[in-house]
């Protein structure tokens, strides 16, 4: 299969979310339940877009990238921004690699 | 009198947001180059999607396998909470921009878009918009191109080790989450992030299942057990 047709569909499932809001006005009427969920949802999804992967990418040495979001986290809890906590994770699991 | 938004001011709007895609779409790039997909498959990711944690995710199921069902439902789910940005954003624009243009705000919206062009607190106008989404558009696009380049001359240890952004930025990501609305977040990330790791590693469910069951459960459990006065 063409990796161009995963591709679009993915693209497909982010328009749809991304145009809804425009054309859908029922959205604004979900029972508290659901609309209370919603906002959770992208929470819920951090934990799985983590784990295992950052184990499991890098076998032989599981804790490469444990390290290098430890670092990330530390440095995300004391100031804002991205750039600098990702540039040290870089950092950090290129070390833990190469020791 | 409230000043009209310019495209020059979206553009100066965007310009961080530029600098933080980069890096960013730039390990996106790495990560379409280790799936042993071709450049002008990460640009077209990138020019189709524009959404990062969609993005890496859908790459990571290509690369599992996982079917094409499993796919959208996860890239969907995972791209709900634009549903609730754009919600916001399109009571903020102004009543001027025509409904050709509509679609094309709609796609331009990111987390970091919205964050920037809500918290404006003015009027949104079409120029302004295209100026800020178009900036951050252009970091994003020429980040994979660039990832997908630099690919080639990196040292293997060193794009091992850049395919780490990814959870470093989920994790910053999570940190925010926590630091804003207290330890339940955590707990809502690690009962979802555990699930995973125990169904797709342990019981062999197929990744995109694993990943939507997950966090469904878990965000299900988290808003039975958390009152709306705890403010998350």
């Amino acid at each position: 299969m063409s990796p161009m047709i995963p591709i679009l569909i993915s693209s497909l499932a982010t328009i749809i979310v991304r145009l809804l809001p425009y054309y859908a006005t029922w959205l604004e009427r979900l029972p508290p339940f659901l609309a209370k969920s919603l906002r959770l949802l992208p929470i819920a999804a951090l934990g799985p877009l983590i784990f295992p992967g950052v184990i499991i990418d890098y076998p032989g040495r599981w804790w490469a990238g444990l390290a290098g979001i430890a670092v990330a986290s530390l440095f995300a809890w004391r100031k804002n921004g991205m750039v600098i906590p990702v540039l040290l994770s870089i950092v950090t699991t290129w070390a833990a690699l190469a020791l | 009198m409230a000043r009209t938004l310019t495209f020059k001011q979206g553009f100066h709007d965007g310009l961080p947001i530029f600098i933080g895609y980069f890096p960013t779409a730039l390990a996106f790039g790495l990560v379409c180059r280790d799936l042993g997909l071709r450049a002008w498959h990460a640009i077209l990711f990138s020019v189709t999607n524009f959404a990062g944690s969609g993005q890496f995710l859908a790459a990571s199921l290509m690369g599992s396998g996982a079917l094409l069902a499993e796919l959208f439902i996860s890239v969907l789910l995972i791209n709900m909470r634009y549903v609730f940005m754009g919600a916001e954003l399109s009571r903020k624009l102004d009543p001027a921009i025509r409904g050709w243009q509509r679609p094309f705000i709609a796609f331009g919206t990111t987390d970091e878009v919205f964050s920037v062009a809500v918290l404006n607190g003015e009027m949104l106008t079409a120029s302004y918009l295209f100026g800020l989404e178009g900036t951050s558009y252009l970091g994003w696009v020429g980040g994979t191109a660039t990832g997908f380049l630099i690919g080639m001359i990196l040292p293997s240890l060193l794009q091992l080790a850049v395919g780490v952004t990814l959870y470093a930025l989920f994790t910053v990501l999570l940190t925010q989450q926590v630091r804003q609305k207290g330890v339940k977040a955590l707990a809502i990330a690690a009962l979802s992030g555990g699930l995973h790791t125990l169904l797709s590693t342990r019981l062999a469910v197929p990744v995109g299942w694993s990943f939507v069951i997950s966090m469904l459960t878990a965000t299900f459990v988290g808003a039975a057990l958390i009152d709306e006065e705890a403010g998350l």
